[in-house]
């Protein structure tokens, strides 16, 4: 990303991000995280700055050859839930699509592969309206699996799941990461995002307050900064990850 | 949904459009055996011409074909403007293309063009319906994205403003001309001609063939354009492609048989409850049911004032619009309800 700024919005957000990288974006409500995102996805175009995928100005990228780079979740549920589980995780092979083409045994393979590793072979024909906000959210990042994508952005991958699959996803993802995918995720939870990502971006008012490994991004006085809260920052005593620990 | 319960509603929609082809042959002031209504047409095109032969060769059978190919027409283009707008409400027309199509038309019977050439009707018809498509698609799109909510509504306005300048028409028009308008606008199949059958069979057949190509798009559109993108579908390109497609096939049935409502809206809503979202199973469904609703219509609309016959757009809108009343009250499809 080469300075890029959106309406107010985001504003002179440089970085670089490499395959291979699990890169967390935090910072409070309305800071710009899902607007980062969906810049990255070519969702919007940046009023100001480029954005390169894969040394390719983003720009310039088709939608179906920008799908094959880069697979994006958005954080809204799908408006028209009818269609079953296994019908949403096969759009995710939309860019692999012939023109009045079916599922080639290729995308028949992801597709049976992202619903194994989420459990959710049981429900593959039950419909989206008939399963629980968790498992649609299983759904969600399933289709994004299924579309073999290099690059994964998620926006609020986590919310709505319980603890176990919370950290099923997460792990998940971190082992995409360490195969060589980049992903990038939005995220709320702090000490969760310090666990499983490399990196993380703190955005606060649409501005990078810092970017970097978690331990030095989350600082207690970025914590107090940004978020106004009052935290200590320590070493979990197990795992030796950051863990926080608010003050009333 | 089952797949049996897919396979049995395509074998109830083929005997439909069988029996309702059967009866639209056979039945109407000179009564025709079904038996004979293949070796009657057979003769009709050998060039024997007696009084059955005719009846079936060139009368009923373009007839028929006129109105079954409008309504494959109607129907998945409603199907495909129902998955584009995601609104279950959407027919061709709420995107003001049945009214500018109307208007084109009228025009050229108001100012005598229609006598010239047997073509200018459907030309005014198409060529007006897409310049209404093109101003309202501009309307609603700014900075190259395209508001679906500005489209439906500038589609509203438009359908008014149309409607409005066609009633001024027929309000100046004298009486002969008026009539003729009238007729035409309360949609007719009365006269269908060869001619008319092999229009139709290509832009429907084209149209039908564009829409399956779109039918991928069409069922990720209508999770959200977010989600759509986050896939690779081109919206705009998407948009484009289908309201356009929708602009000519309209044009022609609306040159053809003047409006004829509700088809583009009961076909896809009623066959969505039995065989699901999948756009590429609908619009296929879609051709052969509002073919049958067409042909029953055009039955009943023949049949129940004998000899007298009334035009078919009644009949769809007097059944349309109960049935589809019935069908919001049961609730039953939670298709587009989160």
């Amino acid at each position: 990303m080469e300075d890029i700024s959106y309406g107010g919005v985001l504003e002179n957000i440089r970085s670089e991000w490499m395959r291979g990288q699990m890169v967390g974006l935090v910072g409070p409500n309305g800071t710009g995280k899902s607007t980062l995102l969906r810049l990255l996805a070519g969702v919007n175009r940046p009023t100001l700055g480029r954005i390169y995928i894969l040394g390719q100005l983003n720009s310039k990228i088709s939608p179906k050859d920008r799908a094959k780079q880069v697979a994006y979740l958005p954080q809204q549920m799908p408006e028209n839930a009818s269609f079953t589980v296994e019908q949403y995780v096969e759009m995710g092979r939309f860019p692999y699509r012939t023109l009045f083409g079916g599922l080639d045994k290729e995308g028949r393979e992801a597709v049976h592969r992202a619903m194994a590793v989420l459990n959710l072979l049981p429900f593959r024909n039950a419909r989206l309206d008939q399963i629980s906000g968790g498992e649609r959210q299983r759904a969600g990042v399933a289709r994004c699996l299924a579309q073999g994508s290099p690059i994964i952005l998620l926006d609020e991958p986590i919310a709505n799941l319980d603890v176990h699959y919370q950290l099923d996803i997460l792990l998940y993802l971190q082992g995409l990461a360490q195969e060589g995918h980049l992903i990038v995720i939005a995220i709320h939870h702090l000490e969760l995002a310090a666990r499983y990502c490399d990196r993380l971006l703190l955005l606060q008012s649409g501005r990078v307050y810092a970017e970097g490994p978690p331990q030095e991004v989350l600082s207690e006085c970025a914590l107090e900064e940004v978020f106004q809260v009052k935290a200590k920052t320590y070493a979990d005593p197990f795992g030796g990850h950051l863990r926080v620990s608010y003050s009333p | 949904m089952s797949n049996r319960r897919i396979r049995w509603t395509f074998v109830t929609l083929g005997i439909a459009l069988f029996i309702g082809a059967a009866l639209e042959l056979s039945l109407g002031p000179v009564t025709i055996p079904v038996p004979q209504l293949i070796p009657d047409a057979w003769s009709y095109f050998q060039g024997v011409h007696d009084t059955n032969n005719v009846v079936i060769g060139a009368i009923r059978l373009p007839r028929l074909s006129v109105a079954a190919l409008v309504g494959a027409g109607l129907a998945t283009t409603g199907t495909a403007l129902q998955a584009v707008f995601r609104n279950p409400m959407a027919d061709p027309s709420i995107i003001g293309v049945s009214s500018g199509a109307s208007l084109g038309a009228v025009l050229t019977i108001q100012l005598g063009l229609s006598q010239l050439n047997e073509w200018s009707t459907p030309a005014a018809a198409f060529l007006s319906g897409l310049i209404v498509v093109f101003v309202i698609y501009r309307i609603a799109t700014v900075q190259g994205k395209t508001s679906i909510y500005a489209l439906l509504l500038s589609g509203v306005a438009f359908t008014a403003l149309c409607s409005s300048i066609v009633t001024l028409i027929l309000s100046l028009a004298p009486l002969e001309t008026m009539q003729q308008m009238l007729f035409w606008l309360m949609g007719g199949l009365n006269g269908s001609t060869w001619h008319e059958v092999l229009m139709l069979l290509v832009f429907v057949t084209v149209a039908v063939g564009i829409y399956l190509t779109q039918a991928h798009a069409l069922d990720v559109l209508s999770l959200g354009e977010e989600q759509a993108q986050g896939v690779g579908v081109p919206l705009q390109q998407t948009k484009q492609i289908v309201l356009v497609t929708s602009a000519f096939v309209v044009g022609a049935c609306v040159s053809s048989t003047g409006v004829i409502g509700f088809v583009g809206l009961v076909v896809p809503h009623l066959l969505r409850i039995w065989i699901g979202p999948s756009n590429r199973r609908l619009i296929v469904a879609s051709a052969i049911g509002g073919a049958v609703l067409m042909l029953f219509a055009d039955l009943i609309a023949r049949m129940i004032l004998l000899p007298a016959e009334l035009n078919v757009g009644i009949i769809t809108s007097l059944l349309g619009a109960p049935f589809f009343l019935f069908l919001l009250r049961r609730q039953e499809s939670s298709v587009y309800r989160g």
